[in-house]
């Protein structure tokens, strides 16, 4: 048990799969925590349920239409109106605007509980965005391929064909109706808690991830900003809430969203599942009231049972919940309010008199409910089983025929066996749950390929392509993790020559070539100036020495250290994850893992052995970059940041180790100086095996200059940036030479001066080089960002 | 009474954005004691996108939308309109508060959605205390309403340089400052504290007083009041600003929860720039 547990651990980390904590710097990225013993559900108990659960679907979207249209119930005195007016996210501007299809709800989540006798019933909805679909998903694959057997044993019915349904219902949405809808999943991006998902399911689901800020209106109409222009977008399945979606009618003090996105919506250009302004069903309040809404607006009697629920807006409710407060729990009515429930038992003196106060004053932002400890299940801690209480998800979707239950969902238990509230982020565990299958799969294979469960794009099996606009944010994301990577391997290889040359200080030249380094290392701000300065060399400065590199390792405050380039690596890597490969994340992962402040300090010895560790990971992703990207603009940008900041890098070091002037320094300090550009350059071998000879200047900046084929060489970093201008698609500006002509043209001039045949042997020209080259890199940097990715954010008036 | 008002709006950008969008509430909406003639929204540079709807409350809403590189935006409403005086409402003939209070709570989406906190204007104890002496038992609603409006009159200094849109109720009722928003807010907010439905009206003031009769403060911008429900279908129009019932000098162009439901234009554009605002506005009688 315990071994089968480690590796779907080991899986889970592999696949990337983590959970960001809201206001836990540290805690960007928490793996997810997932039990392997999964909640089963007999196939009759099922069938039951399944029906109640399409039936409230049915309900909500019913009351959906109702509320942002003739607001029959308020009249009818069935829904009182304070449940609607006094909601924050009673969205105004959305009333009478006319959804495709009648459409509001078009994924809902519903949170079910046992009760003490056995009964499921509901705890809450999810209307607005409802997450942890992909995480089921993701439990599904895990837990398939740690237990196998029993799987296959237990006949666990498969949950990939209701993402195709759910797939089809968003093309379908498209309201114009064209050839080829494109539809993009909208969500806040890299820091929201569910981002993971976010990728995950735009990748399963074969459609765009878009941020707020790659979406613009023209014409009431939505547009995808790519690098080559405005692309219409048919359809947003959106994870960002109301709040953020359009600054110019939501909220306007929000910097976030898609200005003009409402409109859009009521000129009936876009479909938004779920439709804008669908988040008010989340309101505890409603339970109080859907028996008599059912009746009303189905004609039935609602199937499944919610919890007691009084609204306090309600005089009558009101009085009853003050008379009996220590038998309910108190939730805020409104999401808005952000407040934690609280049990009415807990409430002594002094807080039980101001909770009675708050109540009274503002009654309408208050819903007690009854107080209902969910039945536990077993769960795996500590290597016991150990019951737990917990709330299954489970997930609906619209289709043609009408809702359609996910069967399956995510189950989610207490970290402590009496807790009440259950939260991820409150650090609860998550469960597979396997509805059980009457059929017999026996012999069937469930399990596909290594992912698991594949979402194909239609019945017939055939797949689709995933949508290849590349956001301009996206090209923005893979140019700088193109240069974080390559400025993260800098410091890396300096780092290791300092260590190097510290550890066995006995060799010919070390203690020579450690002044280079430290004069490298000085200049891009990993270490002090004052460590470059030559003479103390006594065993206190030693010390000093060992904990400023140990510092420009690991420490993740220090602003030009390794550990902050590879979080800044991490960081933008997060924000295009979507378009990376699965080994592509891990070794990105591995990167972040291995460059983690050690617990305690480690020799010099260790501290070699993790550093060579971290190049042979870097080595990977620069591999991978070459390797599992398609040879798309995205990749272009990509491969740009790299070769640019390769070709800085290169210059600044050989400006900064003067390899230009006139000699005033000894043979020594010439081939140190040499010796370690040629380290850097990762080119010692290059040389070896094509010289045969000691280090010499003119040879030595042949190969890291102007030989085009050695693919650590400037000119080959100008060679390749030369061939991605070319081939990248105009920038939309209008008017004038565009900036990537003009950046071609740069980079045209500065590969005439390293063809000059006296590029590198006459001192005054190679200075001019390099002066010239410092110069034109950064510019053509300027260039590409001011034509592709000058972020015009949005402000509001 | 006959009027011309002349609305003019201008954003500079400090810099070219390629997009901006507006909603601009400057069509008088429908009301009792108005009647609309023309009314003309323009817009320099002319806006690609243009858009008219009503909105959730019954006012008439502009959407507009510049789709090409641009520096400012000059947004320019022009409005012919008549207003009537107010029927005479006799204060102490009005039913007692508490009665108001009780009846706002009946069944019905109309009325009861001006009770509750919105963005602007939000509720709280010592509001609702600062409101209290002027709600004894059973005085008659309006009678209460006009004696808090003038105590807001009395008690608070306009000054146009104290507040901003996003000062809240609670630091105004600590300062005493502000301009006719935030008195028009700080009204609602006490009346809602209280139970009562209270909602912002935005609009306009004529610009020159009849002969031998002071100059109303807010006669050249955008002016803003509020109105408070008495019962049945009796809206009572106050204006803590000048201390007044709203006659017929004063122009109804929307109304709603607060201000940030009817701000006459609201704009969003695509840009790093910063930007400047400049409002005009021109309220001349005719005839």
């Amino acid at each position: 048990m315990a071994e089968r547990w480690d590796e779907a651990r080991r899986l889970l980390r592999q696949h990337g799969v983590t959970y960001n904590i809201y206001g836990d710097p540290q805690g960007m990225e928490r793996p997810w925590p997932l039990d392997m013993i999964p909640l089963l559900v007999p196939a009759e108990e099922w069938s039951g349920l399944e029906a109640a659960l399409t039936q409230r679907s049915r309900l909500l979207n019913a009351v959906l239409a109702d509320v942002y249209g003739p607001q029959e119930l308020l009249r009818a005195g069935l829904l009182p109106a304070g449940v609607l007016h006094a909601d924050p996210g009673f969205r105004r501007p959305l009333h009478g605007a006319a959804v495709p299809e009648g459409l509001f709800l078009h994924f809902h989540g519903v949170d079910l509980a046992r009760g003490p006798d056995g009964r499921w019933r509901v705890f809450s909805d999810r209307t607005q965005a409802p997450s942890g679909a992909g995480y089921a998903l993701e439990n599904r694959v895990v837990v398939s391929r740690v237990l196998p057997d029993s799987f296959r044993h237990c006949r666990a019915e498969r949950l990939v064909p209701f993402f195709n349904v759910f797939r089809r219902t968003l093309f379908d949405l498209a309201p114009l109706a064209p050839d080829q809808p494109r539809v993009v999943l909208l969500t806040p991006g890299p820091y929201n808690e569910t981002y993971f998902e976010h990728a995950y399911l735009a990748r399963q689901l074969g459609v765009a991830m878009v941020e707020g800020g790659d979406l613009t209106i023209r014409d009431r109409r939505v547009y995808l900003k790519t690098l080559g222009g405005l692309e219409p977008v048919d359809v947003i399945l959106r994870r960002q809430d109301d709040d953020f979606c359009d600054p110019l009618e939501l909220r306007h003090d929000s910097a976030l969203g898609v200005a003009g996105l409402v409109q859009a919506v009521k000129a009936g250009t876009v479909a938004v599942a779920n439709a804008l302004g669908s988040g008010i069903l989340e309101s505890p309040a409603y339970q109080a009231y859907l028996p008599a809404v059912a009746r009303h607006l189905l004609g039935e009697a609602l199937k499944l049972p919610g919890l007691d629920t009084w609204w306090c807006g309600d005089a009558a409710a009101l009085a009853h919940v003050l008379a009996n407060l220590d038998r309910v729990v108190i939730r805020p009515a409104f999401a808005a309010l952000g407040r934690d429930p609280v049990d009415g038992a807990t409430l002594d003196g002094g807080a039980r008199a101001a909770w009675i106060e708050r109540l009274k004053r503002q009654p309408w932002n208050w819903v007690a409910q009854e107080r209902l400890a969910p039945s536990t299940a077993p769960a795996w801690q500590e290597n016991r089983l150990s019951p737990r209480p917990l709330v299954w998800r489970v997930f609906l979707a619209a289709s043609r025929g009408g809702y359609v239950a996910m069967p399956g969902g995510l189950t989610r238990f207490a970290d402590q066996p009496g807790r009440p509230d259950i939260s991820m982020q409150k650090g609860s565990g998550s469960k597979d749950t396997w509805v059980l299958s009457p059929r017999c799969l026996e012999g069937r294979t469930l399990i596909r390929s290594t992912a698991g469960e594949t979402v194909t794009g239609r019945r017939t099996g055939e797949p689709r392509a995933v949508s290849s606009d590349l956001p301009s944010r996206v090209a923005d994301g893979l140019f700088w993790l193109g240069r974080y990577g390559e400025r993260s391997e800098m410091g890396l290889r300096l780092l290791r020559g300092a260590f190097t040359r510290l550890t066995d200080g006995t060799t010919p030249g070390a203690m020579e070539e450690l002044g280079p380094i430290l004069r490298l290392m000085a200049w891009i701000g990993m270490i002090p100036l004052d460590f470059t300065h030559d003479g103390d060399t006594g065993a206190s400065a030693g010390r000093a020495l060992r904990l400023a590199l140990q510092a420009a390792a690991f420490d993740p405050d220090h602003p030009n250290g390794l550990r902050a380039n590879v979080l800044r690596l991490h960081r933008v890597a997060h924000g295009v994850r979507d378009r990376l490969s699965l080994d592509l994340w891990r070794v990105i992962s591995q990167i972040d893992r291995q460059s983690a402040a050690p617990r305690a300090r480690p020799d010099d010895a260790a501290t070699l052995e993790r550093l060579d560790d971290l190049i042979v990971s870097l080595a990977a992703l620069a591999g991978l970059e070459q390797e599992s990207i398609v040879r798309g603009p995205g990749w272009r940008f990509l491969d740009i940041g790299r070769r640019l900041e390769r070709a800085v890098n290169t210059i600044g070091s050989m400006r900064r180790l003067r390899v230009a002037d006139a000699d005033d320094r000894d043979d020594a300090a010439l081939s140190a100086t040499l010796e370690v550009l040629l380290e850097l350059g990762e080119s010692f071998m290059t040389y070896r095996g094509r010289y045969l000879t000691t280090v010499q200047r003119v040879p030595v900046l042949e190969l890291l200059l102007t030989d085009e084929s050695n693919p650590r060489a400037v000119a080959f970093q100008l060679s390749s940036l030369a061939g991605h201008l070319a081939a990248l698609p105009l920038p939309p500006a209008g008017g004038g030479e565009s900036p990537t002509s003009t950046a071609l043209h740069l980079i045209g001039s500065a590969r005439a001066l390293l063809r000059r045949p006296d590029a590198v042997r006459h001192g005054p020209a190679l200075r001019q080089t390099l002066d010239t080259l410092a110069d034109t890199l950064p510019e053509t940097s300027n260039l590409l960002a001011h034509a592709y990715f000058s972020h015009a954010f949005v402000r509001s008036a | 009474m006959r009027y011309r008002a002349r609305h003019t709006t201008r954003y500079d950008y400090g810099d070219t954005t390629p997009v901006s969008h507006h909603l601009v509430h400057l069509t008088p909406r429908p009301h009792p004691r108005q009647r609309c003639g023309a009314n003309r929204i323009t817009l320099t540079p002319a806006p690609a996108t243009r858009s008219d709807s009503v909105d959730f409350f019954g006012n008439p809403v502009t959407y507009v939308a510049v789709e090409e590189p641009h520096r400012w935006v000059e947004i320019h409403a022009e409005t012919d309109i008549e207003v009537a005086p107010p029927l005479p409402l006799d204060p102490a003939a009005t039913p007692p508060w508490q009665e108001v209070r009780e009846a706002a709570r009946r069944p019905g989406p109309e009325v009861p959605q001006f009770l509750f906190d919105s963005i602007f204007v939000k509720t709280s104890i010592e509001l609702t205390a600062f409101a209290e002496p002027s709600f004894p038992a059973n005085r008659p609603v309006a009678e209460s309403a006009l004696d808090l409006m003038s105590r807001i009159h009395r008690d608070f200094t306009f000054d146009p340089t104290a507040t901003t849109i996003a000062t809240p109720l609670a630091e105004v009722l600590t300062t005493r400052r502000g301009v006719c928003q935030d008195f028009a807010h700080l009204m609602i907010g006490a009346l809602r504290g209280l139970g009562l439905p209270a909602r912002y009206v935005s609009g306009y003031l004529r610009t020159l007083p009849p002969p031998g009769q002071p100059r109303l403060v807010g006669a050249d911008v955008s002016h803003a009041w509020m109105s408070v429900w008495c019962g049945g279908n009796v809206w009572l129009d106050l204006c803590p600003t000048n201390d007044k019932p709203a006659d017929a000098d004063y122009i109804t162009l929307a109304w709603g929860r607060d201000y940030d439901d009817v701000s006459p234009v609201r704009g969003v554009f695509l840009g790093s720039g910063a930007q400047a605002l400049s409002v005009q506005v021109d309220v001349e009688v005719i005839e």
